[in-house]
Order: C-alpha cells, then structure tokens, then sequence
C-alpha cells in the first residue's frame, strides 16, 4: 500500500539542539528506509509563504501568496512510501526524527499511484495540493469533477508536466505520528484540523514555471469551488 | 434452557467468533455482522420448533458462513470474492460439510479482532464502541445509550473506523512479539475503560451499563494469561462482585464499610484471590496487579491498612496521580498516621488538579472528624456539598452530613 507521509512543522522550527538531532539522524533514516524498499521518493519544501494559493471564481483565476490556511503549522515536505500495512508505516514514521520534535501525517492514497520507475527528486519542482471541504455539491457535480479531474491528469501526464498524482482517503483515514519521550503517540486524523482537507496531490517536474504551476492548479476541476495551493520544492 | 434462552447463550458465547472469522475470511466487517446477525435471527426462529442443535456454535457458524457467500454472490465483486474464498473452509462449510478448522486458528480469529479494535491508530472512543459492536455484539443504539450520544453520533463513529481500518491498511492479526506488549497494554487500557464506563453507572441505561461490565470480564477472559491481564481480570472481577451491594434499595451509593457484605459475591472473589495467587511475586507488578491487591485486602476484615498504604505508595510511584494520592492518604490516615493522612490531603486541597473534587473534601471532612475536629469536618462536608455533580451523590454526602 502506498502512502503520502507528511513531514509536520508545529510552529517554530525548534531549538538548535532539535535542528542537529534532525541532522544527524535523518541520514540513516533515508538510508533504511531506501534499502527496505520502503520510501519510493521524498523532498523537502520551500517556506509556506512563497506559496500561491489558486481560486477560479466566475471564470476568474484569484491566486493569492502564501498558503490558504494561515496556521503556525506547515508542511515541510513529503515522502510517498510504499509499506505493508499501516502498522509498518507508524513504525517508520516514528523512525523519522522529525517525528520527534515536530509531527508526521500518514495519508493512504485512494487508488493505486504510478510511479516512473526512474523518477528523481531533481524531477520534482512543483506540488499542487487539491484541497476539499467534504461536503459533497450533487452527485452530477461531484460527477463532472471526478470526470474533469482524471481527464486533467491523464494529459498532464501525457505531456510530461506531472510526474506523480494521485487522490487521497478521506481525512478521517489519516494518522498523525509523534514520538515524546521515547513513546510513539499516535492521533487518529489529521494533524491540522482545517474546514477543507488535502484530498490529492501533484507533483509538477523540474522544467515548470511558477507562472505554468499556477495556470495548470487553475485548471484543476476544484478551483472553482476550493483552493489549490502551489508550493516550490527545495533546490538540491 | 428453553430454546430463546440458548441462542441467548450462543450469542454472547459465539458472537465474537463468528464475526471473527467471517471477517477474515472476507475482509467485509459489515457483511460478517450482517451475516452473524441473520444466523441468529434464523436460530431464534428455527431452534423453538426443530429444537436446539447439538453443537450450537457449529450450527451457527455453517448458517452465518451461507449467509455471507448469499450476500457475497449478490454483490458486484462477487466473483472475485468467490475465486477466493473457493479454498476456504467457510465455502466447505456453506457446502454442507464440516468446519474442520482447528479450534486454535479459531481462537486467533478473535485474538485478531481484539487487537484490530483496539488499534491505537483509531481514536480510543472509536476502539471502545468497536469492541462492543464486532466483539460483544451490542448494537449500535444500545452502545449510543451507553455513552450517552446520539444512535447517528454513534453509527458514523462506527462507519468510520471501519472505514478507516480498510482503507489505511490496518492489519487484521495479532501483532507481532515485539509489539505484543505495547499492544496488549493498549488492550487492557480499553477493557477498564468499557469496563469503569458500566462500573461508574451514574447515569445512562443501568442495565446496559452493567453489561459492560460483564463484557469487559468476558473480553479480558480471552487474552492470553499473562500476569499482567490476569490482574486486570482479578481486578474487574473483584469490583464486579460488590455490584448487588454498591447501590441499596432506593438506589442509593453505599460506601465499601457501610455495604452489606452478604450481598456480595464470595465465589467470585474466590476466583479473583485465585488469579492473584498465581500471578508471581509482586515485586515489579504492574498498575493493574498493584490494583488487583488493593481490592482484595478491602475484601478482607480487618482490613489491613497498613498494607494498602504500602501498596497505593508503590502504584503512585508507578503512575502518578491526584486521585492515587488522595486514596493513599486515606490508607496511611486509616492505617494509624491520621495527621499524616490529613497532610497529604491539606496539600491536594491548596493544589490545581483535585481542588474542585467532591470526594476530596468529603474525605477531608471524614478524616478531621476522626480526629475530632468537628467544626473544620462541617466546613469541609459543605464544601464537598456544593461541588458534588449529581442529586445522587448530594444525597449520599447529606445522609453523612446527618449521620455526623
């Protein structure tokens, strides 16, 4: 089963002592994780606030800077992880030391995600992040949607834009992982309780604009009833 | 037993069971209680004319495992499900054939369901009303009105969990030996939770709260015997067989001293003296043995106060608490040391966490008044008097307050 780990940022980024901790311990979590078979491909973000956050509204397209939710917590950046069960995803999440200072949310994907086989981190630039509210418009809008939206991925895979997207389970399918103390704390939902919820993701690649990531969130079948938000990967 | 009193029997013996392996077998929670609910539907309206079946269990489950593939032949993905149940004793027993499993992999099918309700991903009210739906059978209205929720509050609670253990790939087994501690801890944790819920009955369905306790006893029965759970079982079972004292006539709370100790249930305190008995040493026991002792010595007269002060130290040692505090203080009071007693509670008094608790200057009343200082004891009941939360325990504080 493949799932989305998020990599939480509660707050400040921690003391300095925290930040060498991360350091030094993220290697040989990389490491395992990678000879296990386990983490398929992961980066880190950018800050949140060179996020752009995308509305269509009566044909419009509103893009507004920074992320749509202002909250102190952030996503810092994302793993997709391919394990056997949830139980071996909790113990690897608990693995990662950000999980010890900060949060790591475990997301299933709803359907079975391709992966390039050769896929890079130097191939990720973008990620748009579907966002929903869960309350469902008629069936015949939710219809067009689901139509739209998988119509909008299958192109954007055919000319090479996205390398990697796929939907998520519902929120109340996620787990937010903490270690304090030595005990791992597990939280049943999502570590940010927001009116709309991250129900998908896509990962644009690394010849994309901005001024391109944005036009394409724009045309993302949602934008006109939530926001999409672009956020820039970290150059490496 | 008259027919409708053996599928009664069956049920709380068998229900467990046979949603147990059903969902194995087909991965579907709601079909394997649907199936499990029409077998017994069927047994309560074929057992009164064809009389009870030799080996109900066996009837039952043959009948529930036809009632899934009925089901299952019906759905969409159907075949697919049939392709791969074809090699599964549930197919061989819908065939009229013998369920030839042995009983161990049986047993293991509810371990696995203990296990995946109780999973510490799923929120700890969601592991509680999953216990009582999957394990012990209770709907999903009786489980509203033992917690007190809306019956819709509830039916989405338990959607959603079941959702959540399909669609996140919550494993359907009992966990691996190294994290069998970790887990059987959290197991424990939500059977004295379901089980205090019933034990605290001061509101909500009384009958259905009781059950919960019986459930609770009943569910710690089928872990494995480690001593730990043991304790835990001796621990339940002990407050368990107070019940028909705790509570007079006019349905009133009775203290421990004042209860009539001939409403209580010698033989089951035999057994928790039983369980405890061949639990170890108690050198390095767990919270739940610490517990387990306590209970015991407050069956025995003369209690032995000097004992359970020594043993409430050891559990605050190990977890902590205001209300472990307050109750060691009591014994360390009642075991000789009255000023010491009502030190410990002075401090609880001044601090954050206790200081609004009835009980607390309830029993700082009682303890002043052993030592016959009455005017401070009056002062005190009031207090408790005007924190208590329900008419119940007004009336219980006032009759002392008359009594004094």
């Amino acid at each position: 089963m493949k799932y989305l780990q998020l990599i939480c940022i509660e707050g400040e980024t921690g003391t300095p002592a925290a930040a060498a901790a991360m350091n030094e311990h993220i290697g040989p979590w990389l490491q395992e994780t990678q000879s296990r078979g386990i983490r398929i491909v992961g980066k880190q973000l950018d800050e949140p606030a060179g996020a752009k956050t995308v509305r269509v509204r009566d044909g419009e397209t509103l893009i507004t800077d920074g992320p749509y939710a202002a909250t102190k917590e952030y996503i810092g950046g994302l793993d997709i992880l391919e394990c056997e069960s949830l139980d071996e995803a909790i113990e690897v999440a608990a693995k990662h030391p950000v999980s010890w200072f900060h949060a790591i949310e475990l997301r299933p994907f709803a359907s079975e995600l391709e992966v390039p086989d050769d896929l890079s981190p130097d191939d990720m630039r973008y990620l748009v992040q579907i966002f929903v509210d869960g309350i469902p418009e008629t069936p015949e809008v939710e219809e067009g949607i689901v139509r739209d939206a998988e119509a909008w991925g299958e192109q954007a895979r055919e000319r090479g834009v996205m390398v990697l997207g796929g939907g998520l389970q519902p929120k109340h399918t996620a787990t937010t992982v903490r270690v304090r103390d030595g005990e791992v704390l597990l939280t049943d939902g999502p570590f940010v309780e927001t009116k709309e919820y991250l129900a998908g993701i896509a990962i644009l690649n690394g010849g994309v604009t901005e001024q391109a990531a944005v036009e394409f969130a724009a045309r993302f079948p949602t934008a006109r009833y939530h926001p999409v938000e672009v956020r820039r990967f970290i150059d490496q | 037993m008259t027919a409708p009193e053996a599928v009664q029997a069956a049920f709380r013996d068998e229900w467990g069971r046979i949603v147990a392996s059903l969902i194995r077998r087909t991965g579907d929670w709601d079909l394997a209680e649907e199936a499990a609910q029409e077998a017994f539907a069927q047994a309560l309206a074929s057992w009164p004319g064809d009389g009870v079946p030799r080996n109900p269990g066996a009837w039952l489950t043959t009948v529930a495992g036809n009632r899934a593939l009925d089901r299952i032949r019906r759905s969409a993905r159907g075949n697919e499900l049939i392709r791969q149940l074809a090699e599964d004793p549930l197919h061989a027993a819908a065939d009229g054939q013998q369920d030839d499993e042995p009983p161990q992999a049986i047993e293991d099918d509810r371990l696995r369901l203990i296990f995946t309700c109780c999973h510490p991903a799923l929120a700890l009210e969601s592991r509680v009303a999953l216990t009582l739906r999957a394990l012990a059978g209770l709907t999903t209205a009786e489980i509203a009105r033992a917690f007190l929720v809306p019956e819709a509050t509830m039916a989405k609670r338990l959607t959603r969990a079941k959702a959540k253990i399909a669609a996140a790939g919550i494993p359907y087994r009992v966990p691996p030996p190294e994290r069998l501690p970790e887990r059987t801890n959290g197991v424990r944790a939500v059977l004295y939770l379901l089980f205090n819920e019933g034990y605290a009955a001061s509101s909500g369905d009384l009958p259905i709260r009781a059950s919960l306790c019986d459930e609770a006893i009943r569910l710690a029965r089928l872990l494995p015997a480690e001593p730990e759970t043991q304790a835990l079982l001796a621990l339940m079972v002990l407050q368990h067989s107070r019940r028909d004292a705790r509570v007079d006539d006019r349905g009133e709370l009775v203290t421990l001293e004042d209860q009539d100790r001939s409403r209580w249930h010698l033989d089951e305190i035999a057994e928790a003296d039983t369980l405890l008995s061949g639990a170890g040493p108690l050198a390095g026991a767990g919270p739940y043995r610490l517990q387990a002792e306590i209970a015991i010595r407050h069956t025995r007269e003369p209690t032995d106060w000097p004992c359970i002060a020594e043993l409430y130290a050891e559990l605050e040692a190990l977890s902590p608490s205001p209300v472990v505090r307050l109750n060691r203080a009591v014994a360390v009071a009642l075991a000789g040391d009255l000023d010491a007693g009502l030190e410990m509670v002075g401090e609880l008094v001044v601090g954050d966490e206790l200081s609004n608790y009835h009980l607390l200057h309830a029993t700082r009343a009682d303890l002043l008044r052993r030592r016959g200082d009455l005017v401070a004891a009056r002062e005190a009941y009031e207090r408790a008097l005007a924190l208590a939360p329900t008419e119940a325990e007004r009336r219980f504080l006032r009759r002392r307050l008359v009594v004094e």
